[in-house]
């Protein structure tokens, strides 16, 4: 457009014709033209031009004229913006004749210079007609007119309807073989792509309200094609892969293919695609080899695979129910390695070391904890079918078979060794952490009332004996035991621990009581240096002995002292003997060729029996046993002892009825303190079977206490409803039968604490 | 925009006469915004704009306005959301500023139009608008020289019409 012919400031008010000529010459050079800069004159003349035009009286009269129903004050421009929008369809039909003539990477780059000109040149023009936009359009788009756009927003939907409508699926597949390109690991321009998008997104106009842009036409023309190409492309290549390489193979290729589509998006891919995007390669890459993956799993724990199971569980963790099957294959299989490790130790179950059977629990148990976090993520649901895997092997294995008892009777064994005072004894600080090991199991352990039972008897065991390797580690174990298993399962064993503390003080106490009355009166002579133990019948897993007893003269005179010294401290209180876990120490004076007396630790009872060879040098078993008052059960074991290490012999080393036992004044021993107060084995053995024994009956009493605890905060409850509250409640302790529980609401029908209601209701009697 | 290079422009009115404003100043004007934001800023760094529709005392009258304002909340360019109160105050100083014979009062507003200074264009209704409220039609014709065309017949239908509106 030669300046020359439209000086400036002479602006002709004149008809649309020759008003649009003069616009039409001005946007055909910002369109095709713009590189060569638009001139200050010409900007304002065309600017001016429309100005004018729309408030050129003439038009007014014109305008009113033809529509006279307006509202208010007609305003011009409707004639201006119809041959603009025809200008624009006339010049896109151009372009999309043209872009015929490309194709491919051609195409792209076509559509993306012609999109960057036109875009460029649109702003333009909506300044140049920022007028006609401030009243005209204003105004039809204030009055509800569809179709009427801001220039700028017409320019945008002209070339959608134009130009985009026409070429959109040619780019798309330009834009797809591209991509193609890329992944098949070509260098490709990104930026093409990106520009592409861009332009896609802008042509999204809401139509009722174009200033709000949507993302439709870029879901539909852009989105849909690309994904729909993604799924083909991984569908065709994983194929591929997977019939040629081994699973492990592909799930390192899927796992680079997932990697690469995550940052293809960050390099030309608008950011809310992954969403789709992530769903499409999970989908094809994944889901859809989902079973070949699972069916690889069984070889990967067998092979021990941690690196190929974290990436298997990566994978299929992106696609939903995908590690469920993975779950419960792992449970099984833990399940199997358990009852595996248990079964290599458990050859002869009789022999079985406590520690042994222990370790081979932990050490499975610490092998799949290991799995579970190194490979899956330490994740809640893994870590459930660990724990229902362990359960399961923990109770329910080929040890276990004889009696369930058998893992928390073996667990509290092994905790009795390491609590008990030992050579070899594990150090503080790695006995603490065995500690952790045992409650570890002990979590598993579904017979948890076995476990207290056990611990209970060896506990009592070692504070009697007072052989504990340290009062620290003792209450340690009891605060984890109470952290597990709550206040009450705990009960007993504190107050065990009380009651040795409190029978310290009270020996001090008795102390100072004897050096009292040896201070004024010198009666007696010499006293025993004695210490004395009072326990809580309730709290004790204790009996009284199982045979009579006159014990020594000696002892017996400082035993009455204690118990005259205790009834004046706590009046009514009954004190029984448990002479079978007392002990003390004898000193041989007698024997010949000893540079020093032997001390013999002893049992009271192995005491009587040698106190009474202070009088004469040989005694009969008949003569033993009647100034004892001990029977055949008692006193044969405590004689065989005496004769097995020789500080009594007898002829032929008969033991029992009818044998004489003689002092054998030439015994030798290596060391000077001679230990005779040895557990006998079938002692052991025996209080195994009864602690067995008494569980059945305790479980009978725990439920039935359970029942009445229930039945009197409800008052009636159904049968069954009662069954199943009463199974909850008592879980924590042991897995209670159906049928136990059954019969002991029978006993609490017969006892009458409850009463059968109508209706399968139970009602509780005061 | 923020890093302007050329801080001082030209403007010409239709009479050829040129005016120095400070960028800032011209810019009220909307039009005139979008011209350096298009043609960039060398293109107006040594020629002046020409404003074709406004003549110099008008232009001048513009710009004394416009460097009153410059500090005013920025204008977006678009927006034409009805922020702008609906009421006919008017603070002191533009009612001074408006105070000029009515020609020039309707010529101001005509360039404020077309330069596209709404707050302008704004001030310049609302002063019209308080000229008319509280008069009769008769004391409105003779404040803005307005002859009565209508027939007797056409004002009694109009004054039935908008019978609602009287102030009583």
């Amino acid at each position: 457009m030669p300046p020359a012919a439209y000086p400036a400031g002479a602006i002709v008010r004149d008809d649309v014709d020759s008003t649009w000529k003069t616009l039409r010459d001005g946007i055909d050079s910002i369109m095709t033209n713009l590189q060569q800069g638009l001139d200050l004159q010409d900007y304002m003349r065309l600017y001016t031009t429309v100005h004018n035009f729309c408030t050129s009286q003439k038009a007014v009269q014109f305008g009113t004229n033809q529509l006279g129903g307006h509202r208010g004050a007609h305003l011009l421009g409707e004639d201006l913006y119809k041959l603009l929008t025809k200008y624009l369809t006339d010049h896109l039909k151009d372009l999309a004749a043209e872009s015929k003539t490309h194709k491919d990477e051609a195409l792209l780059s076509f559509y993306i210079k012609e999109w960057d000109r036109y875009t460029n040149a649109a702003k333009y023009v909506h300044h140049i007609f920022r007028y006609l936009n401030r009243h005209w359009v204003k105004r039809e788009m204030d009055e509800g007119k569809k179709n009427v756009y801001d220039v700028y927003t017409l320019h945008l939907v002209q070339w959608r309807e134009v130009l985009f409508n026409d070429v959109s699926v040619r780019v798309m597949d330009a834009v797809l073989k591209l991509v193609e390109k890329h992944r098949n690991g070509e260098t490709i321009e990104h930026s093409q792509i990106k520009l592409v998008v861009d332009s896609f997104i802008s042509l999204g106009l809401d139509e009722g309200d174009s200033t709000k842009p949507t993302m439709d036409v870029y879901r539909y023309h852009f989105e849909r094609p690309f994904i729909d190409a993604t799924k083909v492309f991984y569908q065709e290549e994983s194929k591929q892969f997977v019939a040629e390489n081994s699973v492990v193979e592909y799930m390192k290729k899927a796992e680079s293919r997932l990697a690469e589509e995550e940052e293809r998006v960050g390099l030309y891919l608008p950011g809310d695609i992954i969403i789709p995007l992530k769903k499409a390669c999970n989908e094809v890459l994944i889901q859809e080899h989902s079973n070949l993956l699972r069916d690889e799993f069984q070889g990967l724990l067998d092979g021990n695979k941690e690196d190929d199971m974290k990436r298997m569980y990566s994978l299929l963790s992106r696609i939903p129910q995908g590690l469920d099957p993975l779950r419960t294959k792992f449970e099984n299989h833990v399940r199997k390695a358990g009852l595996a490790a248990v079964a290599k130790v458990a050859s002869d179950a009789e022999k079985l070391e406590p520690k042994v059977y222990v370790d081979a629990l932990l050490e499975t148990h610490t092998q799949y904890r290991n799995l579970v976090k190194t490979a899956f993520n330490d994740e809640a649901e893994f870590t459930r079918s660990l724990d229902n895997a362990c359960r399961e092997f923990v109770n329910r294995n080929e040890v276990c078979k004889a009696g369930s008892n058998k893992s928390p009777e073996l667990l509290a064994k092994y905790t009795d060794i390491l609590l008990r005072k030992s050579s070899t004894g594990a150090e503080d600080n790695t006995l603490e952490e065995t500690l952790g090991q045992i409650m570890t199991v002990f979590k598993y352990i579904e017979d948890k009332d076995v476990f207290q039972k056990f611990y209970s008897r060896m506990l009592a065991r070692r504070l009697v004996h007072s052989n504990s390797s340290s009062d620290d580690a003792e209450t340690s174990m009891i605060s984890k035991l109470k952290e597990a298993c709550g206040f009450e399962y705990t009960t007993k064993l504190q107050r065990m621990f009380q009651d040795m503390q409190i029978s310290k003080d009270l020996n001090n106490g008795y102390k100072a009581h004897v050096a009292a009355l040896q201070g004024s009166a010198d009666e007696e002579g010499k006293g025993l240096d004695s210490t004395y133990s009072v326990l809580g019948t309730g709290f004790w897993p204790l009996t009284a002995p199982g045979t009579n007893f006159n014990p020594p003269q000696e002892v017996a005179k400082d035993c009455e002292r204690f118990v005259r010294f205790y009834k004046n401290k706590h009046d009514g209180r009954k004190l029984t003997w448990l002479w079978q876990l007392c002990k003390g120490e004898v000193k041989a004076n007698y024997v010949r060729n000893a540079r020093m007396a032997y001390s013999f630790q002893v049992s009271v009872y192995q005491m009587a029996i040698l106190l009474l060879f202070n009088e004469k040098d040989k005694n009969t078993y008949e003569e033993i046993a009647e100034t004892t008052q001990l029977n055949a059960e008692a006193l044969d074991p405590s004689l065989g002892i005496l004769l097995k290490a020789k500080v009594l012999t007898s002829a032929g080393n008969k033991n029992g009825a009818g044998a004489t036992y003689a002092l054998n004044y030439d015994f030798k021993n290596k060391k000077f303190r001679v230990n005779l107060n040895v557990g006998m084995k079938s002692e052991t053995k025996a209080e195994e079977a009864e602690t067995n024994k008494t569980i059945e009956e305790d479980r009978k009493l725990l439920l039935q206490s359970a029942i009445v605890r229930i039945m009197k905060a409800r008052k009636k409850m159904k049968h069954q409803q009662l069954v199943s509250e009463t199974i909850n409640q008592i879980r924590g302790r042991f897995v209670p039968k159906v049928a136990d529980i059954k019969k002991c609401i029978e006993i609490l029908l017969d006892k009458e604490y409850l009463e059968r209601l109508e209706d399968e209701e139970l009602g509780y009697l005061a | 925009m923020s890093d302007t290079k050329v801080s001082q422009i030209s403007l010409m009115s239709n009479d050829g006469t040129t005016i120095r404003v400070d960028r800032a100043v011209a810019e009220r004007s909307i039009l005139i915004k979008n011209l350096i934001d298009d043609l960039g800023e060398d293109s107006v760094a040594d020629q002046a704009i020409p404003i074709n529709n406004v003549n110099d005392p008008v232009l001048k009258k513009v710009i004394e306005w416009c460097e009153h304002h410059k500090n005013d909340a920025a204008v977006s360019t678009d927006d034409d959301n009805d922020n702008r109160k609906k009421t006919t105050d008017i603070d002191e100083w533009d009612q001074k500023f408006m105070q000029v014979d009515q020609e020039m009062l309707f010529e101001i507003i005509l360039a404020a139009n077309f330069m596209d200074i709404k707050a302008l264009l704004d001030v310049g209704c609302k002063t019209v608008a308080n000229m008319i409220k509280g008069k009769s039609p008769d004391e409105i014709r003779k404040t803005f020289n307005i002859t009565n065309d209508f027939t007797p017949e056409e004002e009694e239908q109009i004054r039935r019409e908008n019978e609602w509106a009287e102030d009583r």
